[in-house]
């Protein structure tokens, strides 16, 4: 039987747009036919590197004239929502690449427009298909740690990097004019590694964001704690440290496991066996073991040719397309992509509450002073008088 | 005369910058908000600096490059991303230039010069030792080339359809791989850094070198000397080394560095390998070394800087023995 086909453009050839369509190309029953950008040099460039037929800056165009089955979105987050409900309404299947929408008002709409055209969304929450991710929850699922506890979720930024450096650059920047800023674009992996293992539809959250450059006139650095009802969270999103993080550490009732997804490593730690002194061999020796494990997997993983940065994107991509080709389900839920954005909403509101509070503290601190050094000169005044 | 210096923070911006006020030329200078204007103040000196302004240099819109071109005679273009993926240096290189030569031609500017780049030829099609100059075409598969390259090739071929669309006299400079102070001269050209290793490619074809002072003299010339206009010029220094002179000086000259030759017959192989194992694996690694690539960086050929030295009147006024000296003695490592 010969496999259906299914035709994909792309809306927006910026970086990531590289990504997308290098592991479309990797799936052989999926053929990227159509590229648009507005600026049409950009969808130039990205036709002619991919070798891609249609290239164009006008999405209607491109819709009537290659006629997809699926688009990706890869444009600015604020241009999702108005896209993703054009596609949906001419009957076009779409992935959106994260963050999903600017809000979660307008996640809600995307997905009503989805409903009502009975067609797919998948949103690009595409590390929980990365292959140290998918090990790393059977090992949870099977047991391994006992109960999940707590999530710690970190990512480093290389802020400047050429993406980081053309934010801090230019003053109108898309990402800069974000309700959550660099956060926005950024967190959902780290957050969503979260999430996914604490359930709770509206966690409590404290979050708080700072700057750690002179140069950079705007937060770099976030914090952010989550507290369900059985599982806790924290996240860090660190642009002033190196090297540049892609870690989740899950910390169980019965131990705790680490997952790298840059060195695509899992770490576990778990109580000993041996008491005292013998402790301090047996854990070392379990560690070089666990190296040794870690070690040959990813040489038979390099060796199959399967040690892809974007490898989770590719399942991702092919999850959905299978999806779309045998009417089944979005492999990430609609729910969770609600759920993720609103959380993002939360902490966004939460450090902008801090700042207030702490610009509302300062203002005070500095009338204070002020009252405090004039009744200094009263006094002295009365003193001399 | 009034002129506008795009990329003056930079490597080769700074020294254009410098030539042009020496000549006598008032200098707008375009910088992007964020770059070191301190340490540019600095580098041209406070006498100089009373005849540059520094303006809000952001190019992705047409109506900002209007304001910026205003009143000048002639606009340099040496802004360009360096480095990055393909679509951020065409949006940080091309696009800019787009809107900058439209807003030049609308605003009547007498002459664009554009600094591009000597990576441009399609030298694939040259015979090994052949002559490259300014009559051989331009890589038409631009493409296969890396990023940077690419984005080039792409800027050229933009500034040369709006040049004779809006009929805007426009001079394109190609210097070679410019070194100098700050930068050193361990360029792609020479070899490839893979950790704390070189790879030297090949070693026995000349290194296309321009000394940053000479290439900055080279650029002022091609905006102010009349009858160029619709010209390309080559910039390359005289007495080229080999990949293989410059590692030998890096050394005398007291720098460590692990060097591994890749003879000029292996580096096909390898390419071919790196290209096979990249398909294979479905890019686990990228096809950075092709075929295609190997003969359009590493071919031996011979250089030609005649148009230049005949229509610009430039001659590079620091040997390369001297700008080497120079580089060395600044203390700054590949």
């Amino acid at each position: 039987m010969t496999e259906k086909r299914i035709k994909v453009g792309l809306v927006g050839c910026g970086q990531i747009a590289d990504a997308h369509l290098q592991q479309i190309r990797r799936i052989p029953w999926a053929d990227p036919v159509a590229v648009c950008d507005l600026e049409p040099l950009l969808a130039r460039q990205a036709a002619e590197r991919f070798e891609i037929p249609g290239q164009f800056s006008s999405l209607a165009e491109m819709l009537e004239q290659s006629q997809p089955d699926v688009v990706h979105i890869t444009t600015p987050v604020e241009s999702h929502r108005p896209l993703a409900m054009q596609l949906l309404e001419s009957g076009v299947h779409v992935y959106v690449e994260k963050p999903f929408t600017v809000d979660a008002n307008e996640a809600r709409d995307v997905l009503d427009c989805a409903r009502h055209n009975d067609r797919l969304v998948c949103l690009g929450h595409d590390q929980l298909f990365d292959p140290a991710w998918l090990e790393c929850r059977e090992r949870i699922d099977a047991g391994e740690i006992g109960d999940v506890q707590h999530v710690e979720s970190v990512l480093g930024y290389p802020l400047h990097g050429p993406f980081g450096m053309q934010v801090i650059a230019d003053s109108d920047h898309w990402v800069r004019r974000l309700p959550g800023g660099l956060f926005q674009n950024t967190i959902s992996h780290p957050l969503y590694r979260i999430t996914e293992l604490l359930p709770d539809a509206e966690p409590e959250l404290q979050a708080t964001w700072l700057s750690r450059f002179n140069d950079v006139p705007f937060p770099t650095e976030l914090r952010v704690h989550l507290r369900g009802e059985l599982v806790t969270g924290s996240l860090l999103f660190t642009s002033s440290t190196k090297p540049c993080h892609r870690l989740t550490r899950i910390y169980g009732t019965a131990g705790s496991l680490e997952v790298d997804l840059n060195s695509q490593l899992i770490r576990a730690d778990i109580v000993g066996r041996y008491p005292g002194a013998f402790a301090k061999i047996e854990e070392p020796w379990r560690r070089v073991r666990e190296s040794t494990a870690n070690l040959a997997r990813n040489m038979h993983r390099f060796w199959k040719g399967e040690l892809h940065y974007f490898e989770g994107m590719k399942r991702t991509f092919l999850k959905f397309y299978e999806a779309v080709r045998d009417g089944a389900e979005s492999p990430i839920g609609y729910d969770e992509m609600i759920r993720v954005t609103q959380i993002m909403d939360g902490i966004f509101d939460e450090c902008r509450r801090g700042d207030a509070e702490r610009a509302e503290r300062k203002r005070h601190r500095r009338h204070t002073q002020t009252d405090v050094s004039e009744e200094s000169m009263a006094g002295s005044e009365v003193r001399s008088g | 005369m009034q002129v506008l210096l795009t990329g003056a923070t930079g490597f080769l911006g700074r020294r254009v910058l410098r030539e042009l006020v020496d000549e006598g030329c008032a200098v707008r200078c375009a910088v992007r908000p964020g770059s070191d204007v301190r340490s540019l103040r600095q580098f041209v000196g406070s006498r100089r600096w009373r005849c540059a302004e520094t303006v809000n240099g952001q190019l992705s819109s047409t109506d900002h490059c209007r304001e910026l071109v205003r009143g000048c005679d002639v606009v340099y273009h040496a802004a360009a991303a360096l480095s990055g993926s393909a679509s951020n240096l065409v949006m940080s290189s091309v696009v800019p230039t787009r809107n900058l030569m439209n807003a030049a031609s609308e605003e009547g500017v007498s002459r664009f010069v554009l600094v591009s780049s000597l990576g441009v030829y399609g030298s694939q099609k040259l015979r090994r030792n052949e002559l490259l100059d300014e009559d051989c075409p331009v890589d038409p598969a631009g493409h296969l080339r890396d990023p940077y390259t690419y984005s080039k090739i792409l800027q050229e071929e933009i500034a040369w359809e709006i040049s004779q669309q809006q009929e805007l006299p426009l001079v394109v400079v190609r210097p070679g791989v410019i070194f100098g102070d700050e930068r050193g001269a361990l360029s792609h050209r020479v070899g490839l850094q893979l950790g704390g290793l070189m790879l030297r490619m090949g070693g026995r074809q000349r290194v296309p070198f321009t000394y940053v002072e000479n290439c900055a003299e080279a650029v002022k010339l091609a905006g102010l000397n009349g009858g160029i206009d619709g010209q390309i010029f080559n910039v390359v220094d005289d007495d080229l080394p080999t990949g293989r002179q410059v590692l030998r000086r890096y050394r005398k000259a007291g720098r460590k560095l692990r060097v591994v030759g890749i003879p000029q017959f292996a580096m096909n192989w390898l390419a071919r390998f790196n290209e096979w194992y990249s398909e294979k694996t479905e890019q686990q690694i990228p096809p950075v070394l092709t075929r295609y690539r190997v003969q359009a960086m590493w071919k031996p050929l011979q250089y030609s800087n005649d148009r230049a030295k005949q229509q610009l009147g430039w001659h590079p006024s620091t040997s390369f023995d001297e700008a080497f000296e120079r580089t060395m003695a600044f203390g700054v490592r590949g």
